[in-house]
C-alpha cells in the first residue's frame, strides 16, 4: 500500500504543479489557451474565454503519471472562473479570483470514470517590479481529494512596458495536505512575457523540470 | 441672408468642436502588466472611431487616437476602460497626433 501512497502523492504533485502562476481570466473577450510539462509526470491542455473581464469559463484535460510508471489519471474538466474583487491603484493591482468544476476522470487506481470536483481560490498582488500570490487549490473525488495550497513571490529585475520583454524571477513554495500527500515543495522559475505570450520555465529543488507556455488572445 | 450666414456659422463651429479632439489620453489605474494593456488595447479598438491606441505602463497613460469627423464621450471611453477592468482616474483631450504623446511619454520615461 506505501507504494501506491507514494505514486498518488506523485500524482497530487503533480496535478497541480505550475499551474497557479497565470492569473485565470486574461481580460474581458479574450482567449486563453495554456499548455504545461510539469516535472515529467503531468501533460495540460487548458482554454478559456472571458465574455467580461471578471469571469471565464472553459475546458482543460490533464494527464497524470507518477514519477515510477504506475498509475495513471487522466481528468477532462469544465471550470468556471470568478474575479471576486479588484482593487486598481495607481501603480499596482490585487485581485481575489474564486473557480469551481466538474469533470470525469479515469486512472489506473480505479476502475472505471468518476465524477471530479474542483474548486479554489486566488488572491494576489502585483506592481511591476513585484508579485505575490497565494492559491488554494481543491480537487476531489470519490477515489481521491487533494489540498494544496500554493505561495508565489517574485521579483523583476526591471520594469517592463507594453512593448517591451518581462522578465520575472519567481520562487515558489507549496504545501500539499489532505491525506494522499504531505509535504513542501520549493521551485524556483523564470517567467517571461510579451503581449499575449507568457513562457515560464524552471526547477524544483530536486531538478525536476516545470514549464508552461499561455496565449492569450 | 444674414440669419442664413449666422446658421452656417455656428453648423460649422459646432462640427468644429467635435472633430478638434484627435486624441483622448487617460491616466488609468492598475496597468501593471502587458495583459493589462492587451485587453484594453482590444476594447478600445473595437470602435468604430479608434484609429489608434497606445498604451504606456510606465507612465500609467491609455491614448486613443481618433479617426478624422468622429469622437467618444468621457462616458463612453470611462465605461470601456471600466468594462475591461481598470479604473480611469483622468481623461484629457487634444489635437497632437498619437506620436507626439507617444514622443512625450517616452522622454518623460527616459527622465525617471
Amino acid at each position: 500500500m506505501k507504494p501506491h501512497l507514494s505514486g498518488l502523492g506523485s500524482l497530487a504533485l503533480a496535478l497541480f504543479a505550475a499551474s497557479a502562476a497565470a492569473k485565470p481570466i486574461a481580460f474581458a473577450r479574450g482567449s486563453t489557451v495554456m499548455a504545461e510539462y510539469g516535472a515529467g509526470t503531468m501533460n495540460e491542455v487548458q482554454a478559456f474565454y472571458a465574455p467580461r473581464y471578471w469571469w471565464s469559463a472553459g475546458a482543460g484535460w490533464t494527464e497524470l503519471l507518477s514519477q515510477d510508471g504506475v498509475l495513471e489519471r487522466d481528468i477532462a474538466y469544465v471550470r468556471g472562473n470568478l474575479l471576486a474583487k479588484r482593487w486598481n491603484l495607481p501603480s499596482a493591482q490585487a485581485n481575489v479570483f474564486v473557480w469551481g468544476g466538474l469533470g470525469r476522470a479515469t486512472g489506473s487506481d480505479f476502475a472505471g470514470s468518476t465524477l471530479a470536483r474542483s474548486a479554489g481560490f486566488q488572491a494576489d498582488y502585483e506592481t511591476r517590479r513585484i508579485y505575490s500570490a497565494f492559491r488554494t487549490d481543491l480537487q476531489e473525488s470519490e477515489h481521491f481529494s487533494h489540498r494544496i495550497d500554493t505561495l508565489q513571490l517574485g521579483i523583476a529585475p526591471y520594469e517592463h512596458d507594453y512593448d517591451t520583454l518581462a522578465t520575472w524571477i519567481v520562487l515558489q513554495g507549496r504545501r500539499y495536505s489532505n491525506g494522499l500527500y504531505d509535504g513542501t515543495e520549493t521551485a524556483l522559475l523564470l517567467r517571461l512575457f510579451k503581449g499575449g505570450t507568457w513562457v515560464e520555465v524552471g526547477a524544483t529543488t530536486d531538478g525536476k523540470l516545470q514549464a508552461m507556455a499561455m496565449f492569450n488572445f | 441672408m444674414r440669419t442664413f450666414t449666422h446658421a452656417v456659422l455656428l453648423l460649422l463651429m459646432a462640427a468644429a468642436s467635435t472633430v478638434s479632439a484627435k486624441t483622448v489620453e487617460m491616466d488609468v489605474n492598475g496597468l501593471v502588466c502587458a495583459f493589462c494593456a492587451q485587453g484594453i488595447e482590444k476594447t478600445l479598438k473595437s470602435f468604430d472611431a479608434t484609429e489608434e491606441v497606445f498604451v504606456s505602463l510606465e507612465n500609467r497613460v491609455v491614448a486613443i487616437a481618433l479617426k478624422d469627423g468622429t469622437d467618444l464621450s468621457d462616458a463612453e471611453l470611462t465605461k470601456a476602460i471600466t468594462d475591461a477592468g481598470y479604473a480611469v482616474v483622468a481623461i484629457r483631450r487634444s489635437d497632437v497626433p498619437l506620436q507626439a504623446i507617444r514622443d512625450r511619454v517616452g522622454r518623460e520615461a527616459e527622465d525617471e
